[in-house]
């Protein structure tokens, strides 16, 4: 898989022209909703996979990428509109560039235009499922059963799996359909050899003496054993094989047909009426008849299907897999018709091989009936062969079947009247000839022999050949079923596994025995989670919806890790993480940084005060993050350099735009305050609305800062621990020398003299205002991970920390 | 083919292989068509394999 470094995004969804350095590792964009987050995230898809989740999928019909990836003024330009982006490939070590254009999203460029780098980024291609986003991630959760099912065996590409089971299965029945016809071979030319040789078991010793009998009578040499290559006619000349009539053979055979055709009007009658009688069924039934219908006619599509337009409507749909999910989905609720098809073609395969026996006596009658040159009789069998072998390819397909109702009604076997005459004119006639001659009817009785003894080995060779491929192939498939079931129990096992650890580590402070149990059944995936101890209910019963936010998240992450293994390099998670409260906020950075340290995630939220506690939390720094403050149609996300804070005022100041720098630095204090509250558990009076105005935020913040330096020192103090004393100590001196060099209370307080009075500033004053905060905020970071402070656990503090723990100063005392 | 996709396959050849009903030629046959990421695997590519010719005779 890949990480990214580098996004250049031009004319694409809200996005005119935006430049990100992800410098390969996790990122956070925040901004208010609207402002353009996720247009990001759909770029990135979009220059990865060409598609673009949120424009495909349930609810997004008539939405497509050609037609609204574009900028809304790029539309009829979509050449314009178009995603750079530079990856890195840990798998083989190299950084490429790949630029994909909306007007052409199948053809990206390249660069180096290597295989192994186009073999990678066509892995990741094909990996759409790198992309969450929050209206995706219930669908593991709020689903019924079948539809988890159905959700994640896509995410884990399970369909394939499906697909290559399902192909077995039918080669394994289509190979069952052929060894039963060969198996109807074997037993006419075994008939037809053992009536030549008037044996009623097939035995080599029997057929040897019969053969040496005659042999001996024309003064050949004896056979001494029957072996493959063994001619029963042999050292008969050319001459004498080609007369191979026998009388006595070609009566028999005669006969044979004659008995046979007494019970034709039987045959197979009861596998012919069970046809007739599901076909009645299915015209009384026409939504079951239509089922029916497109069951053939899908799967018959589902085989064709080649790229985006389905080959049996010819309607273009967004991608391929659109549209094969589309046929599955069909196929799928077509299970009675399946089982009457299933009916259908085993009594269709019954009729044919009686057709195949019948057949294999009309061949040796039409021999007969060609060598007296009783030509209207071999026209008349012909014809009647021919019918039969048409019959036969027809009783194998429903298709075929569905049109033979009124020939199966009235009688399949369709003998032609004249038959019956025909066949005891040849009879008679034969019977007529005169005997031949003991030499000749013993050369005619070997060279018939030899004949149908070819003709059984051949049959015997296929019907071996077909044993051998139906074998292998129902081999193949239970071995697959079995191989899959065992794999997949093991998947669920582990996923559940990685889904509960994920969740415990997100909820540790209120379920760290939490447990959740994947059951699959047939077709089903049921998920059941345990409620504080009380039981395993489905997620929605108890949990609320942030909890459950939180689960699809951690079953998205159990999947992907699955699916992936150590190459979940990359997770665009669009907005998932809105609904993990404050309280879980570390947590959840610590399981991403925990339990993912080698996977970039690229995380867009609109709680700007979140992305703050990413940083706190280490799991991104303010280089690795970016702030839309706002988006235009004309302009794109408006990006905000909070990094660059003080180089913006100082920039602004430069103008002479005080202003515009007294603006900045009351949003950035703002902001900052208002998160220092929550870092540092400071406590304003309370607010039912949560509205807090700076004024008083702020002095709380600064009061709790010094309380919590005075107790860390006292705690180093106790402890004996001169060096984080002195860290303590010159922290909080440092802050109160700030706050009182500028009286920042008197400042934040007062609303009569507050930040708006800045603007009439001139530029030198507002240049002490602004460096004086600068240094009083340096109190609340981190020199070296640049984070702002927070106290951990959250509840009765007991370190004061920033992210890298650079800074980790104790605040319990030594007990006395 | 994604790692799951690619751990069944390897188990199922390594266990068609164990069970002798499939020869050598057609497992490999079978590792060829299952390695082939571009197409998808249809029901006569299996019918194709599974009647190569094997031999056997009358004796």
């Amino acid at each position: 898989m890949i990480k990214l470094e580098f996004a250049h995004i031009e004319e694409v969804r809200g996005i005119r022209k935006l430049d990100i350095d992800f410098q390969k590792r996790t990122f956070a964009i925040s901004g208010p909703n609207g402002s353009g987050k996720s247009g990001v995230i759909d770029a990135i898809e979009f220059g990865l996979t060409g598609q673009i989740s949120r424009l495909t999928g349930r609810g997004t019909k008539g939405l497509s990428v050609s037609e609204h990836g574009p900028h809304v003024d790029k539309t009829k330009f979509p050449d314009a509109a178009f995603v750079e982006l530079r990856v890195f490939l840990p798998g083989i070590g190299k950084s490429a560039t790949i630029t994909r254009k909306v007007s052409s999203p199948k053809k990206p460029k390249i660069v180096p235009n290597d295989d192994d780098v186009k073999v990678a980024l066509a892995e990741v291609a094909d990996h759409p499922e790198i992309a969450l986003s929050r209206r995706e991630i219930l669908r593991f959760i709020l689903v019924e059963p079948t539809k988890r099912s159905d959700e994640i065996q896509t995410v884990l590409k399970l369909d394939e799996i499906g697909q290559i089971r399902s192909a077995l299965n039918t080669c394994q029945n289509k190979l069952e359909t052929a060894l039963q016809t060969a198996a109807a071979q074997v037993l006419s030319s075994r008939d037809a050899l053992q009536l030549h040789f008037q044996i009623s078991t097939l035995r080599a010793a029997d057929l040897v003496e019969a053969a040496n009998k005659r042999r001996k009578l024309i003064g050949l040499t004896e056979i001494a054993e029957l072996t493959a290559d063994t001619k029963l006619d042999a050292g008969l000349s050319s001459a004498a094989k080609v007369a191979e009539f026998n009388k006595q053979s070609a009566l028999r055979d005669l006969n044979a047909l004659s008995d046979e055709a007494k019970g034709f009007p039987d045959l197979a009658k009861m596998e012919a009426a069970a046809i007739v009688a599901d076909l009645s069924k299915l015209e009384v039934d026409p939504a079951l008849f239509a089922a029916l219908q497109r069951l053939s006619f899908i799967e018959r599509g589902l085989d064709l299907v080649d790229g985006r337009e389905c080959p049996l409507c010819d309607t273009a749909w967004e991608d391929e897999q659109h549209l094969r999910d589309h046929l599955k989905a069909k196929l799928a609720k077509s299970e009675e018709a399946r089982k009457v098809q299933q009916a259908l073609l085993n009594n269709g395969t019954a009729v044919a091989e009686a057709a195949i026996r019948v057949a294999a006596f009309l061949e040796s009658a039409h021999k007969v009936a060609e060598g007296q040159g009783e030509g209207g009789f071999v026209r008349v069998l012909t014809a009647w062969k021919t019918n039969l072998e048409g019959l036969k390819a027809r009783l194998t397909t429903v298709e075929g079947l569905i049109g033979l109702k009124d020939r199966l009604t009235v009688g399949w076997l369709e003998m032609p009247n004249v038959f019956p005459t025909g066949l005891k004119g040849l009879t008679e006639k034969v019977s007529a000839m005169p005997d031949q001659t003991a030499a000749l009817d013993a050369q005619t009785f070997l060279t018939t022999a030899q004949l149908r003894l070819s003709d059984y080995r051949e049959a015997m060779r296929k019907n071996k050949a077909a044993e051998i491929a139906c074998a292998s192939a129902k081999a193949a498939y239970n071995i697959y079923c079995s191989v899959l079931e065992d794999e997949l129990d093991t998947l669920y096992e582990e996923v559940q596994k990685d889904f509960s650890t994920f969740y415990r580590v997100i909820n540790e402070d209120d379920e760290a025995k939490f447990t959740a149990k994947l059951t699959p059944t047939e077709g089903c995936l049921g998920l059941d989670v345990n409620f504080y101890g009380r039981g395993l209910y489905p997620p929605a019963a108890y949990h609320s919806e942030g909890h459950q936010d939180g689960m699809g998240v951690c079953l998205y992450l159990a999947l992907m890790k699955r699916l992936f293994g150590n190459r979940f390099t990359l997770a665009l998670l669009d907005n998932v993480v809105m609904s993990v409260d404050a309280g879980h906020r570390y947590q959840f950075c610590k399981l991403l940084k925990t339990q993912f340290p080698d996977t970039q995630f690229i995380i867009t939220t609109h709680d700007r005060l979140w992305v703050e506690q990413m940083k706190s939390a280490g799991l991104v720094t303010a280089k690795t993050s970016i702030a839309f403050h706002s988006w235009t149609i004309d302009t794109g996300p408006l990006v905000e350099s909070n990094q660059e804070i003080w180089e913006e005022i100082a920039a602004a100041l430069g103008k002479g735009k005080v202003e515009a720098a007294a603006a900045a630095l009351r949003h950035h204090l703002e902001y900052v305050s208002r998160h220092l509250a929550d870092q540092l558990g400071a406590t304003p009076q309370f607010r039912a609305d949560g509205n807090y105005e700076l004024g008083e935020l702020l002095p709380s913040v600064l009061k709790r800062m010094g309380d919590l330096c005075g107790r860390a020192a006292n705690a180093a103090q106790s402890w004996g621990n001169a060096a984080d004393k002195e860290a303590a100590t010159k922290r909080g001196a440092s802050l109160a020398a700030s706050n009182a060099a500028m009286s920042v209370e008197q400042w934040a307080v007062n609303k009569g003299v507050h930040y708006n009075e800045w603007a009439n500033f001139g530029r030198k004053d507002f240049e002490a205002v602004a460096a004086a905060f600068k240094e009083l905020l340096a109190s609340f970071r981190c020199e070296t991970c640049e984070s702002w402070l927070h106290v951990t656990p959250r509840i009765n503090p007991e370190f004061l920390r920033c992210g890298c723990n650079e800074i980790s100063l104790n605040l319990k005392p030594k007990p006395n | 083919m994604a790692t799951l996709q690619r751990q069944i396959a390897e188990k199922f050849l390594a266990k068609l292989a164990q069970s002798r009903e499939v020869d050598a030629e057609k497992i490999d046959q079978l590792r060829k068509l299952l390695a082939d990421q571009k197409r998808r695997v249809k029901a006569e590519d299996f019918l194709k394999i599974f009647s190569l010719p094997t031999g056997g005779d009358l004796k």
